[in-house]
């Protein structure tokens, strides 16, 4: 399990190192970091200035190993409808990030270029509103899988950021902003269950 | 509420003729006596002088102030800020509020000739926050409030539509659901209202059937937002006193459905192109959220100047009026019931980066804005996309399309098309410029992403992944060109067109527009000029001390620091970053090398007027 885990959180994080990934599947560093070591002493995972990326096998094999780790999610009845809930609001949430990113400008959709500062706040708002309904969830979700709380306490994080006026936090791709989390929680729910991403 | 159900079956004769009936029918007196005029917690909204913002929140203030505009608006009254002060403070409502609440109804039945609750033509309202400042974490609006089976069958007879009654039932019940019971739930279409509300029921709590249950559990849920986590935070930030409390305001809906009736949207200028001529859009029988829903396609607005001319030009006289007195551009949205317009909402229209610069110097030439008020108006980020690369003039003409899809992040990008994020990575680090082609993308393509100059994808939409990350990266993005259309590219030279989602074979001209060859921005960079407090040229003085801060990139803070008074500081980053030009002058800096020149120019401007700034 514990390798396992750690090939997961290389899964979702991408090129990531040993901290990131502590983090996200909430074991300490220096256990992370020797797992890691072993990961790419046995070619699972290739190393570069240290950052670690999945090899293309290990990907497959993990992917392999998803539905006998996951079993008992995947038969919890609470569980799955916790995700179906996700699912449902996740529709709502990619809505809000494309009206984050864009705005309607005379019935045309042009590229909102964050000039409009009480067009932003509203979004910002209702991106809150949508959390606190989106928390419910969580709280469901995290009752199967425990560490899945790190995603709550971060998208947490992160809107409050987002409010506090650091609005990269919403959805720049490049940080742990509210989008990049959820993208993320959404990748790790589906491997949970073993389904796709639909678009 | 049995009683009062009883008095409303009146005969239709009299509810139809007797416009004053709703003062005079109601017998269970003792809650009834109540006159609007000694209201302690409520006022009516409309004539007479503007009440306190304060007293009424933001909302009210502006349908009582288009309302003593001579504007029309639908009816509406609004419970105090002193109600929910006093809710938050005893944990109660007011004792009289049920009955101040009850005479307010009255009073919104006998404006608009309809019953509350109550057929044969039923009074549903809308229920808002509104606190005197703008604030997050307040409840959002319920619609349609007061449509239970009763009113709903009387709402369907009355507008010949029992499909249009049916959905606006749904709609209430959704939104009652999510925004007064915070219940996530699903309503399918095709459900009864009985199995609708045992769905929400078997959540924690049900939708009450009454009209006037409904409005208690709305307004109460207003009151309690008010010390929702974001609004309780946001105080905290701003330093806004927690007791304040926020008004509740009820609104009379009205119905763009019916004969001589439709709804749409007014720009009193074009806000794509800056036109200065008015823009809409109109819809001949149907709800504003016909529009919005994408169900029908509106008309433009001589639609409704042939349908209703006097309509069309009350509308275009309360645009002229509402831009003046606000000195900005308008965007209205209005309904029209019965050949009478209601304006619903009026508010500063947003506006594209072209309109921005053309509105800002129109209004200067009409002299209704000064020049410094439309330097506020327009931000560096604007300009920095009106000055980005764009296909050349007439450059498209005889190219061939390899591919076309939706336009979902603008730009323009060249380069080799590469069908694998590693691909593409490795291909960007040997200085290759690559267009990332994926049938869809998740976030394993990151990388990928990063690397190339555009990306494309054959699946998927405006929000899908490709299209969401590829705006947060600022790359060009054309998404949904098709199953298999990429594929057969691989290897190709392309042009991406972000703008208008088409993809060019081989390498077309890209042009830099340049800011000395338009007009507008020229005056734009006069007047910035004028009121910056730091140089912003394209080549140094001669004897200049520079600091290049291309050479500093990472350690600018260090830089500032160190900065001789009177120095020259040159960099793109000046030109890309608005703070950066703001420490450049708290840091003494004398003059900014950069290009484009007017982004960093207007930041300068803005420094220089802090109270131009929203």
């Amino acid at each position: 399990m514990t390798m396992h885990l750690v090939l997961h959180g290389l899964a979702i994080k991408k090129h990531a190192d040993a901290g990131d990934i502590a983090g996200l599947i909430g074991m300490p560093v220096d256990a992370a970091a020797r797992q890691l070591e072993e990961a790419a002493a046995s070619g699972r995972a290739v190393e570069a200035n240290g950052k670690y990326l999945l090899s293309p096998l290990a990907r497959i094999a993990l992917e392999s190993d998803y539905s006998r780790q996951y079993a008992d999610a995947r038969t919890d009845a609470e569980f799955m409808a916790a995700y179906e809930a996700f699912e449902r609001i996740n529709v709502q949430l990619k809505t809000l990030i494309t009206e984050w990113q864009t705005m309607d400008v005379g019935g045309q959709r042009v590229a909102n270029d964050h000039s409009n500062k009480s067009h932003d706040e509203k979004i910002i708002d209702r991106l809150g509103d949508l959390h606190e309904r989106a928390d419910a969830i969580f709280a469901r979700l995290v009752k199967a899988v425990a560490r899945l709380s790190y995603y709550r306490t971060h998208l947490l994080a992160a809107l409050e950021k987002a409010e506090d006026g650091a609005i990269a936090w919403v959805s720049d791709a490049k940080i742990e902003s509210y989008h990049t989390l959820w993208f993320e929680l959404h990748e790790d729910l589906l491997r949970i269950v073993g389904r796709t991403r639909e678009e | 509420m049995g009683q009062r159900r009883e008095d409303r079956k009146l005969p239709h004769a009299l509810v139809r003729t007797s416009r004053g009936f709703a003062a005079h029918r109601r017998p269970d007196a003792g809650r009834m006596t109540m006159s609007i005029d000694t209201a302690q917690w409520l006022l009516t909204l409309g004539g007479g002088a503007l009440p306190d913002r304060n007293l009424i929140g933001g909302k009210a203030w502006s349908i009582a102030r288009m309302s003593g505009l001579g504007l029309h608006v639908p009816p509406a009254f609004v419970i105090t800020t002193r109600a929910c002060a006093h809710y938050l403070a005893e944990g109660s409502e007011p004792e009289s509020l049920a009955a101040e609440i009850d005479a307010g109804v009255a009073w919104l039945e006998q404006q608009t000739g309809r019953l509350f609750g109550a057929g044969p033509s039923p009074l549903l309202v809308s229920v808002r926050s509104g606190a005197p400042v703008s604030m997050p974490g307040m409840m959002d609006t319920v619609l349609n409030l007061g449509i239970n089976e009763e009113t709903e069958a009387a709402l369907g007879t009355e507008c010949g539509d029992a499909a249009f009654a049916r959905d606006t039932h749904r709609r209430f019940l959704d939104l009652y659901a999510q925004i007064v019971l915070k219940t996530e739930i699903d309503l399918a279409r095709d459900e009864t209202p009985a199995a609708w509300r045992d769905a929400i029921a078997s959540q924690g709590s049900a939708v009450p059937v009454g009209a006037r249950e409904q409005l208690a559990g709305a307004v109460r849920a207003v009151f309690e937002s008010w010390n929702s986590r974001r609004a309780r935070r946001y105080r905290e930030h701003n330093n806004i006193a927690h007791d304040i409390g926020t008004a509740v305001t009820v609104q009379a809906m009205v119905f763009g459905n019916m004969e001589r009736s439709g709804t749409g949207v007014l720009f009193s200028r074009n806000p794509l192109t800056g036109d200065p001529a008015p823009y809409g859009e109109y819809l001949g029988c149907a709800q504003g959220e016909d529009i919005v829903s994408g169900k029908h396609t509106p008309m433009p607005l001589d639609a409704l100047r042939e349908a209703l001319p006097d309509v069309h030009d009350a509308l275009l006289a309360a645009a002229s009026l509402l831009e003046k007195e606000d000195g900005d551009v308008q965007d209205i949205e209005f309904t029209v019931e019965r050949g009478k317009l209601y304006l619903l909402q009026a508010r500063a229209a947003k506006r594209a980066p072209l309109a921005a610069v053309r509105i800002a110097v129109d209004m200067v030439r009409e002299g209704i804005i000064s020049q410094a008020e439309a330097i506020g108006r327009v931000s560096p980020e604007q300009i920095r996309i009106l000055l980005s690369p764009q296909l050349a003039d007439g450059a498209a003409v005889g190219a061939r399309v390899l591919a076309q899809g939706e336009a979902a992040s603008p730009g323009v990008g060249v380069g080799l098309i590469v069908m694998d994020s590693d691909h593409a990575e490795a291909a960007a680090r040997e200085g290759t410029s690559v267009i990332l082609a994926r049938e869809t993308t998740s976030p394993n393509d990151l990388h990928g992403m990063i690397a190339a100059r555009a990306i494309l994808t054959e699946q998927g939409g405006s929000t899908s992944h490709a299209a969401v990350v590829g705006r947060a990266l600022g790359r060009p993005c054309v998404v949904g060109c098709g199953v298999g259309s990429l594929h057969g590219l691989e290897g190709q030279i392309v042009t991406v067109v972000g703008q208008t989602g088409t993809v060019y074979a081989g390498e077309l001209p890209v042009v830099m527009p340049r800011e000395e060859e338009n007009e507008t921005l020229r005056l734009l960079s006069d007047w910035s000029r004028q009121l910056a407090r730091i140089a912003v040229v394209a080549e140094a003085r001669a004897d200049a001390h520079i600091v290049d801060f291309d050479d500093v990139v990472g350690e600018e803070q260090g830089a500032f620091a160190v900065l001789p008074h009177g120095a020259t500081v040159k960099g793109a980053l000046f030109a890309n970053d608005e703070t950066a030009v703001r420490e450049a002058i708290a840091a003494g800096a004398a003059e900014i090398v950069t290009s484009p020149l007017l982004p960093a120019l207007l930041a300068a401007a803005q420094a220089s007027t802090p109270d131009q700034k929203e």
